[in-house]
C-alpha cells in the first residue's frame, strides 16, 4: 500500500477511493430514497406502502432495480440517437461532481476545493442540457413541451438559489463548503438568515422538479414529461439522478444553514445524514400535500417574488456586515 | 306559463297544430307538428323566450323518420315537444345549430346513426363511429351507407398551421377521465382550438334497448354512468312506471331517495378526488376513496354490488332495507360531517388550489342556456335550476333542501357548488331516515311482462352530473320501440371548446375536470 | 408474455430476475370503463396494491410492464390498444379484467356493430379476471396468479391448499 501510495501519489489514491465511495453512496442513497418515497406516500395516504417484498418492504428497491436492468433496451424508431442515448448519461455528471465537494464529516471529504459552492452551482446548470437533449431527442411532443418547461423553470430558479446563498458566503468570506460548515460551531446560520433559508429551500425544490413545481412531469397533462420515451435502465438513470439531486439540495441546505456535520455526542457523519434526510422527508411531505402550481404562476413566483426578496436580503446583510 | 306560451305560439305562427297533452303521462305540456320550412321560426320563437334545447331525438317509424325537439325552461316548468316528419328515402332537415349551439353535436349524432343530412350544418362528420362503417346503425332496417356519404362522413382531418402544432390529450389518460380524446391545436403553451373526439366507448346501449325487454335493460342503466348508477336506475324505473301507470309505496320512495343521495355523495367525492389529482394533489384522492368504501359498506348488503347497482325494480325495490342499514347510515352521516371539515381545511383554503381555479373557465348565463348545460355546471354559472325541485320524483317533493348557486361561473364556483351539494345530500338523507315509513317495499300486481300503452314519454331526473332525459316510445309490445338517453355530460362537454380557447394547457385540463364528465354516458 | 430466447440458460440469474419482475410489476394506467374504478379501488388504501410492489402506476407505456385492460374495447379503441401494447418493452404481461375484456361481456347481442368480443383477439392475455366488475379481492387474486405464472411459486396459500 505504501509503495503504491508513493508511486502514484497519495492524493490520487485518496481521490480514487473517495470517488468509489461517492458512487457507492449514490446508489445506496437512491435505493433508500425510492423505498422511503413509497413508504412515506403510503403512510400519508392511510395505507402501508410496500410490505411483502422483504421485511418492511426493504428489498423492494432492489427488486425494482433488477427489473429495470432486465428490461428490453428499446430505442424508438425516429429518435435522434446520439442525443437520446447520451442524455441519461450526461445527467449524472453534475450529481457526481457535487458530491466531491460536500463535507460528510470533518474528515470525510473527497476534495476541499476553495470554490466549492461555485463548482456545484456551475455544474448543476449543466443538467439543463441533459433535459433538453432528452426532450428534443425523443421525437415526441409531450417530451418536448416538458423539456421546455423544465428549462425555463431551471433557469428561473437558479438565480434565487445563488442569491440566497450569497449572504452566507459574505458572512464567512469563503466559497468552500468545509469552511462554511466549520464556521457554524457557534450558532447555526439559519438563525441569522431565516429568509435566505426559505428562499433557498423553495428554489431547491423547484430545481429538482418536485411538486408543487413538477409541471415538467405533470402526469395528468403531459403523460410523463421529458422522460416519456425512456424505458428500462435509461429511465432508471433519470430516476436515480432525480433522487440524488434531492439529496444534494438537502445536503447543501444542511451545510449552509443547519450546521453541516456539527453536533454533540454523535459522530459528524451521523448528524449530517440525520439532518439531510430530515430535509428530504420535508420535500417528500410537500409532494403529497400540495397541488401543482401552474406554469406562468411558477415563473411569476420566481421572477416577481423570490428574486426581489433575495436581493433585499442580500443588501440588508451587506449593510449589517459593514456596520 | 304554459297557457301564455300556447296563446303566444298560436298568435305568432299560423298553420301549426298545437296540442296540449297530459303532462303526467307524457312528460311535456305542448306538442307541435311543424313542417321543415317553419322549424327555424319555431326555434327562434323559443330562443327569444328563454327556452333551452333539451334534446333532439330521431325515431325511425318505417314510413317516415320523425325528429323530435324538446324545449325546456330554466325558470318555470314548461316543456314543449316539436316534431318534424321527414322522408326516409332522402332524409334532409334544416339545422338549428345557428340558433341553439347545443344542436351542433346532436345533429352530428343523428347524421351518423340515421343518415339525416342537416342543411347548413358546418361539420357533418363522424362523431361516435369509426370510419367506414357499412350501414346506419340505428335504422330499423339495414340501410347501407353510400360511398359518397362515407367520404363525407370520414373527411375530418386537422390541418397544421405555421406556428401551431397538434397535441392529443388521450385517449389513454393518466388521469381518470376515461377514454376521451381531445385534439388540441396549440400555439406554444396556449390552446387555440380544442376538438373532442368521442366514440371510444360506444357500447350501443340504445340499440340494445330496442332488442331487450324493459326488465332486461335494467343492468344496462348502471353501466352508462358508473359513478352515479343509482340516479340512472331511478330515472329509468320512474320513467317506465310513469308510462305504465304503476304506483310505488311510500317506503320504497324514501329508500330510493336515500340511496340516490348516497350515490350523489359518492359521485361528488370521486369528482373531488379526481379533480385534485388532475391538479397535482394526489393525497385527497385516497381520502376520498376511503369515504367511498364506507358508502359501499352500507350499500353492498342492501343492493348486492359495489359499483353497478341494479336495485330499483318497477313498482318498488328488489328487497327491503333492515336495521343495519339504518344504523349504518346514521353513523356514516355523523362521520361524514367531520370529514367535510377535514376536506375544507385541506382544500378550500389552499392558496395554490384557489389560484389554479379562480377565474378559469367562466361560463356566462347566456352561454349556459344556449349550450344546454345542466347540473352543478349550470348552478355554478348562476342559474338556480334543480330538477329535484322542479319535477320531483320519488320522495323529493316532501323533503327540504336548498339549491346552491355560484356567482362567477368559474371552476372555483363549481367546486363550491358541489361541496354544498354534498352537504345538502347529507341533510336530505337525515330527513328521509327520520321520516322513513313502514310498509311494503313493492307494489303487488306488477305484471311479469310489462306492456306499456302506445305513446311516448320524456322523463327527466337530476343525476350528480345534471339533467338526465329519457325518451321512450312504446308500441305496446314488451320491448321499447325507441329509447333515447339525453345524458348531461354530452351537453356539458359541448361547452368545453369555447372555454378552452385562449387558455394554457394546464388551465384546459382544470376546466375539463370542473365539468365532471363521465365518458361512458356520453358514448352510451 | 414475450421473452427473448437465448441459446444458453443461466438458471439462477433467470430465477432471480423472475422474482424481481414479479415483485415489481408496474401497471400502466389504462382504464377504459367501469372496471377502471374497481382497479383504482384496488390501488387505494383499503386493498392497497402497493404492498406487492405494484403501486407505481406509470402513465407512459415505455416504463410500464403490465397492462390491465379494464373495460370494453370498441373498434375505435382497438388500434390504440395495440399501439400501446407494442410500445411497451418486453417482458410485458396483460391482465384482462372484467367480463368485457374477456369476451365482450354484457354487450354482446345479435347485431352488435362496435365492440371487440374479448381483448385476447388483439393481444396475448396472461390472466383473466372475471366479474362485472370484479371485486378488488378478485383483482388481487389475479395479481397473485400472475406472480405465480412468472415465478412458479405462489405467494400466499390459495383456498384450495389451505389445509
Amino acid at each position: 500500500m505504501e509503495q503504491i501510495g508513493n508511486m502514484i501519489g497519495w492524493e490520487t489514491v485518496k481521490m480514487v477511493i473517495g470517488l468509489i465511495g461517492v458512487l457507492a453512496f449514490v446508489v445506496f442513497n437512491a435505493l433508500i430514497l425510492t423505498w422511503a418515497e413509497r413508504k412515506v406516500a403510503g403512510h400519508m395516504q392511510r395505507r402501508i406502502g410496500p410490505k411483502e417484498v422483504g421485511p418492511y418492504g426493504l428489498i423492494q428497491p432492489i427488486a425494482d432495480a433488477l427489473k429495470l436492468l432486465g428490461k428490453e433496451i428499446l430505442t424508438p424508431r425516429d429518435v435522434d440517437k446520439p442525443l437520446y442515448c447520451l442524455a441519461p448519461m450526461i445527467i449524472f455528471v453534475p450529481v457526481l461532481v457535487s458530491f466531491v465537494v460536500i463535507p460528510f464529516s470533518s474528515s470525510l471529504l473527497v476534495m476541499d476545493i476553495n470554490v466549492g459552492i461555485l463548482v456545484i452551482l456551475a455544474f448543476s446548470s449543466l443538467s439543463v442540457f441533459s433535459i433538453l437533449m432528452a426532450g428534443w431527442g425523443s421525437n415526441n411532443k409531450y417530451a418536448l413541451i416538458g423539456a421546455i418547461r423544465s428549462i425555463a423553470q431551471n433557469i428561473a430558479y437558479e438565480i434565487p438559489l445563488l442569491l440566497s446563498l450569497l449572504p452566507i458566503i459574505m458572512m464567512t468570506n469563503s466559497f468552500s463548503l468545509k469552511t462554511i460548515a466549520e464556521a457554524q460551531s457557534g450558532l447555526w446560520f439559519i438563525f441569522y438568515q431565516p429568509v435566505a433559508f426559505l428562499i433557498y429551500f423553495i428554489a431547491g425544490v423547484a430545481e429538482t422538479n418536485r411538486t408543487p413545481f413538477d409541471l415538467p412531469e405533470a402526469e395528468s397533462e403531459l403523460v410523463a414529461g421529458y422522460h416519456t420515451e425512456y424505458s428500462g435502465m435509461r429511465f432508471a438513470l433519470f430516476f436515480l439522478a432525480e433522487y440524488t439531486n434531492i439529496f444534494i439540495v438537502s445536503a447543501i441546505a444542511v451545510t449552509f444553514f443547519l450546521g453541516g456535520y456539527q453536533g454533540p455526542f454523535l459522530p459528524g457523519i451521523v448528524w449530517f445524514l440525520l439532518k439531510s434526510y430530515f430535509l428530504v422527508f420535508v420535500i417528500m411531505w410537500l409532494r403529497w400535500t400540495f397541488p401543482r402550481v401552474r406554469f406562468d404562476q411558477l415563473l411569476n413566483i420566481s421572477w416577481k417574488a423570490l428574486i426581489p426578496l433575495s436581493f433585499i436580503n442580500l443588501l440588508v446583510t451587506g449593510g449589517l456586515l459593514k456596520l | 306559463m304554459v297557457e301564455r306560451i300556447k296563446t303566444e305560439l298560436g298568435a305568432a305562427l299560423e298553420g301549426i297544430s298545437i296540442a296540449e297533452v297530459n303532462y303526467r303521462e307524457r312528460g311535456y305540456h305542448l306538442s307541435l307538428e311543424v313542417a321543415a320550412g317553419a322549424l327555424l321560426k319555431v326555434a327562434r320563437f323559443f330562443d327569444e323566450r328563454g327556452f333551452y334545447l333539451s334534446a333532439i331525438i330521431c325515431v325511425d317509424y318505417k314510413e317516415y323518420l320523425e325528429l323530435v325537439y324538446i324545449f325546456s325552461n330554466h325558470t318555470s316548468l314548461c316543456k314543449v315537444k316539436v316534431s318534424l316528419k321527414i322522408d326516409p328515402a332522402k332524409p334532409v332537415a334544416p339545422t338549428i345549430s345557428t340558433i341553439f349551439d347545443c344542436a351542433y353535436w346532436h345533429e352530428r349524432e343523428i347524421r351518423e346513426f340515421y343518415g339525416v343530412l342537416f342543411d347548413g350544418h358546418p361539420n357533418m362528420t363522424y362523431l361516435f363511429l369509426h370510419d367506414g362503417i357499412d350501414s346506419y346503425p340505428m335504422r330499423r332496417e339495414k340501410v347501407p351507407v353510400s360511398d359518397e356519404d362515407k367520404r363525407a362522413l370520414g373527411s375530418s382531418r386537422p390541418g397544421e398551421g405555421e406556428d401551431t402544432f397538434f397535441v392529443n390529450l388521450g385517449p389513454q389518460h393518466p388521469s381518470t377521465h376515461g377514454v376521451l380524446r381531445v385534439v388540441l391545436k396549440m400555439d406554444g403553451e396556449y390552446v387555440e382550438e380544442a376538438e373532442p373526439v368521442l366514440g371510444y366507448l360506444h357500447r350501443m346501449h340504445e340499440k340494445m334497448a330496442e332488442n331487450r325487454s324493459y326488465q332486461q335493460f335494467l343492468p344496462n342503466t348502471a353501466r352508462m354512468d358508473y359513478l352515479g348508477p343509482m340516479a340512472f336506475n331511478l330515472g329509468y324505473v320512474t320513467a317506465v312506471e310513469r308510462l305504465c301507470g304503476i304506483g310505488v309505496p311510500d317506503r320504497a320512495n324514501y329508500v330510493r331517495v336515500i340511496l340516490t343521495e348516497l350515490n350523489r355523495l359518492s359521485s361528488h367525492l370521486m369528482w373531488l378526488g379526481a379533480y385534485l389529482a388532475d391538479l397535482g394533489a394526489l393525497t385527497p384522492f385516497l381520502f376520498v376513496f376511503d369515504d367511498r368504501e364506507q358508502i359501499n359498506d352500507i350499500l353492498e348488503p342492501v343492493t348486492g354490488s359495489r359499483l353497478t347497482y341494479c336495485y330499483f325494480r318497477f313498482g318498488g325495490l328488489y328487497n327491503d332495507v333492515d336495521e343495519t342499514f339504518i344504523t349504518g347510515t346514521k353513523a356514516f352521516i355523523a362521520r361524514m360531517r367531520s370529514r367535510f371539515v377535514l376536506y375544507d381545511k385541506l382544500v378550500s383554503g389552499n392558496v395554490i388550489f384557489t389560484n389554479r381555479t379562480r377565474g378559469i373557465g367562466v361560463i356566462s348565463k347566456e352561454r349556459a342556456r344556449k349550450q344546454a348545460v345542466s347540473g352543478p355546471v349550470l348552478r355554478g354559472a348562476g342559474i338556480a335550476m334543480d330538477i329535484r325541485k322542479m319535477e320531483p320524483c320519488a320522495a323529493y317533493g316532501e323533503l327540504d333542501f336548498e339549491i346552491p348557486v355560484g356567482t362567477r361561473g368559474d371552476a372555483l364556483d363549481m367546486y363550491h357548488v358541489r361541496v354544498r351539494e354534498m352537504e345538502n345530500a347529507v341533510k336530505i338523507i337525515e330527513q328521509a331516515l327520520a321520516r322513513l315509513p313502514e310498509g311494503p317495499f313493492m307494489t303487488e300486481k306488477v305484471p311479469k311482462k310489462l306492456k306499456p300503452p302506445k305513446g311516448d314519454l320524456y322523463h327527466t331526473v337530476e343525476t350528480p352530473r345534471g339533467e338526465l332525459g329519457i325518451y321512450i316510445v312504446s308500441d305496446e309490445s314488451d320491448k321499447p320501440y325507441r329509447m333515447k338517453w339525453r345524458v348531461p355530460s354530452f351537453s356539458n362537454l359541448m361547452i368545453f371548446p369555447e372555454l378552452a380557447k385562449g387558455n394554457m394547457l394546464a388551465d384546459a385540463v382544470a376546466i375539463l375536470g370542473s365539468l365532471d364528465l363521465v365518458i361512458p354516458e356520453i358514448d352510451r | 408474455m414475450e421473452k427473448e430466447i437465448f441459446p444458453v440458460k443461466f438458471a439462477v440469474v433467470e430465477k432471480v430476475l423472475d422474482l424481481a419482475r414479479a415483485n415489481s410489476l408496474w401497471p400502466m394506467t389504462f382504464g377504459l370503463a367501469c372496471c377502471a374504478i374497481e382497479m383504482m379501488s384496488t390501488a387505494m388504501s383499503r386493498f392497497d396494491l402497493d404492498r406487492f410492489g405494484a403501486g407505481a402506476f406509470r402513465a407512459t407505456p415505455r416504463q410500464a410492464d403490465l397492462m390491465i385492460v379494464t373495460g370494453t374495447v370498441t373498434k375505435k379503441m382497438a388500434p390504440v390498444l395495440t399501439t400501446l401494447y407494442e410500445q411497451m418493452p418486453s417482458p410485458k404481461w396483460v391482465i384482462a379484467m372484467g367480463n368485457c375484456a374477456i369476451s365482450g361481456g354484457p354487450f354482446v347481442f345479435e347485431g352488435q356493430y362496435n365492440i371487440i368480443e374479448g381483448v385476447d383477439l388483439l393481444v396475448p392475455v396472461d390472466v383473466y379476471v372475471p366479474g362485472c366488475p370484479p371485486r378488488p379481492e378478485a383483482l388481487l387474486e389475479g395479481f397473485l396468479k400472475l406472480e405465480e405464472k412468472i415465478t412458479g411459486t405462489r405467494r400466499f396459500p390459495g383456498p384450495e391448499n389451505r389445509w
